[in-house]
């Protein structure tokens, strides 16, 4: 889901921050958000307690509860793609190359 | 801690609703073994390789990697799982378990909330429900509802097994935004920007190393 994610709404985030976890992708409350993000994506119970409360502390309430929205939501559409082998059309392979080379998904057993 | 949006409390319970009732091949109960599987492995500490099969048992072992090792799941493997003797549109389903499934626990172990509990089976033998006319897609390994290839491969993905699409799709809307929502490159829930919800979703797509 990754670069769809980034592209298909016409909003890109910022590359280093999603290839990286780098930086804040130059929007606010971004840094908290990445690693709010790596939290969710790790195992670490204390480390997700302390990202929760840092973006809790920064963004507000509300603002959490819709970014583990969205983050559930790319829990679950990145196993529906990896699970019926979702792939793009030939024709849209050179609108990705750039982006592909610079997210290192290549390397990725889900790139097919 | 406050609680969570109406509708996205509503379309979560109705996901685990909809896993604990009769499915297209699978009973309720099956269906509800699959789903603890699939949030099982996603929650343990200890997971097994992506290439061991902890339950020799077709769909629970694709619910098991689904749920943990999504991003190693290939092509080869699919057909292996088929040539054993599941059915692909058994495969779909056990798929739409999963998907039914993990966001919820996803999101309630994100936001700090207790983790849900899977409701009672509901009664009743698998309903048999399929789309009305099947095709092979270029776009997914799966079969999909015919005309195919015409709708993005995520989009059509689940299509043979119209209940589960239709779940899948309620989630989104709830968890993200709708198709209609999607178009207008502003609209946003007045918390993430959508340059915010697209950093959050490219970042978590980056670290399930998905490459869609």
């Amino acid at each position: 889901m990754l670069s769809w994610s980034s592209t298909e709404a016409g909003a890109t985030a910022d590359l280093a921050a999603i290839a990286e976890g780098a930086g804040d992708g130059g929007l606010p409350f971004g840094a908290e958000l990445v690693a709010f993000a790596d939290a969710v994506g790790g195992l670490d119970d204390e480390v997700l307690v302390f990202a929760r409360e840092r973006l809790r502390a920064a963004a507000g309430e509300a603002f959490l509860i819709d970014a583990a929205a969205v983050l559930a939501n790319f829990e679950m559409m990145t196993r529906v793609a990896d699970g019926t082998g979702a792939r793009f059309p030939a024709e849209t392979a050179a609108h990705r190359a750039a982006l592909d080379d610079r997210l290192d998904i290549g390397r990725f057993t889900s790139a097919r | 801690m406050g609680a969570p949006r109406a509708d996205l409390l509503a379309v979560h319970v109705a996901s685990l609703q909809h896993v604990a009732a009769p499915g297209a091949a699978f009973t309720a109960a099956q269906r509800l073994r699959i789903a603890s599987v699939a949030c099982d492995a996603y929650l343990t500490m200890d997971p097994s390789p992506p290439w061991v099969r902890p339950f020799g048992e077709a769909a629970l072992d694709v619910a098991y990697r689904l749920g943990r090792h999504a991003g190693t799941i290939t092509q080869q493997w699919y057909e292996q799982i088929i040539t054993e003797g599941m059915h692909p549109l058994e495969w779909v389903e056990v798929v739409g378990i999963v998907v039914a499934t993990v966001p919820v626990v996803a999101f309630a172990r994100a936001a700090g909330l207790p983790l849900p509990v899977l409701p009672p089976p509901a009664p009743g033998a698998p309903h048999g429900r399929v789309a009305d006319e099947l095709a092979p897609a270029t776009l997914n390994w799966v079969p999909v509802a015919a005309p195919p290839d015409t709708t993005a491969s995520v989009v059509q993905a689940l299509s043979a097994v119209p209940d589960e699409w239709d779940n899948l799709w309620q989630l989104a809307a709830a968890q993200y935004m709708s198709d209609a929502q999607m178009v207008d490159p502003l609209w946003n829930r007045g918390t993430l920007s959508r340059p915010q919800m697209e950093l959050a979703a490219g970042r978590i797509s980056r670290i399930r190393e998905c490459f869609f």
